[in-house]
């Protein structure tokens, strides 16, 4: 599938591993995923979210207060009374920010450094939606315009309800890409 | 914490499903309480015999779990 993307496109996914390496997480998702589209330079996804105000700083503030995927269930805690942010909140004033996540019982601490990061169950389908996308749309090769759509679709990881947050929903994209037709792919 | 009865309410949960995950969630939660509050003692200078006792476990037990498997 691969061979079909575009330069920017495979930029995105080199930057998506870089990144699941420097958070030291053992996949790579679709929230690294969105991180690279947003390290990537000026590409035609980039520019979809930019213009809606959702940039790499965003992101990353975003992710952050989102919290690790691997900490207990918020909404499970808070079901029996215990609020997480709180308790996080304590927990970084006695030992530092970012102190619960980078227990290794929260999973913090497993690192790969050397080897091939494997893509997680969101992040493949986001690469095949981004495909399916394309080929939808009667665009030759998968552009990191594509791979913004496919991180859009549900159930595909953490990109997506941080980015419907935002503003940016798959109707709202593809009426972007509808009103400027014809630009390269990118 | 939200209101008492609220969360009365959701601990006596009649759904084994919501009642299951928060007792998974908690667990995790406990870990990672557990690991960071290990870690201090350590750091500040308790004996594993110190840490067992305030945990009320064995000596053996707090050693295995942290220090043979190189946690703290």
């Amino acid at each position: 599938m691969f061979e079909r993307f575009t330069d920017p496109a495979r930029r995105i996914v080199v930057l998506a591993q870089e990144e699941a390496r420097e958070r030291a997480d053992d996949h790579i998702g679709s929230e690294h995923l969105l991180l690279g589209l947003c390290r990537a330079g000026e590409t035609r996804g980039a520019a979809l979210l930019a213009a809606r105000g959702v940039t790499l700083a965003v992101v990353e503030e975003d992710l952050r207060r989102a919290g690790p995927p691997d900490l207990p269930d918020r909404e499970a805690l808070a079901g029996v009374g215990i609020d997480l942010d709180e308790v996080r909140a304590r927990i970084e004033e006695a030992f530092g920010p970012g102190a619960l996540e980078n227990t290794r019982a929260a999973g913090g601490r497993r690192r790969r450094l050397w080897g091939r990061i494997p893509f997680d169950r969101g992040a493949k389908k986001v690469l095949e939606l981004a495909l399916r996308e394309a080929m939808h749309r009667g665009d030759r090769a998968i552009g990191s315009e594509h791979v913004l759509l496919g991180m859009l679709h549900r159930e595909t990881g953490r990109a997506a309800p941080l980015l419907h947050a935002r503003g940016v929903t798959l109707p709202a994209v593809r009426a972007a890409l509808d009103d400027a037709p014809g630009a390269a792919s990118g | 914490m939200a209101d008492a009865t609220a969360v009365a309410a959701a601990a006596s949960s009649q759904d084994p499903a919501t009642g299951l995950a928060a007792v998974v969630s908690l667990r995790a939660l406990l870990e990672s309480l557990e690991e960071l509050q290990v870690r201090n003692a350590r750091d500040q200078g308790w004996s594993w015999q110190q840490i067992a006792d305030g945990l009320s476990v064995s000596r053996q037990a707090v050693h295995k779990k942290y220090r043979r498997s190189g946690v703290v």
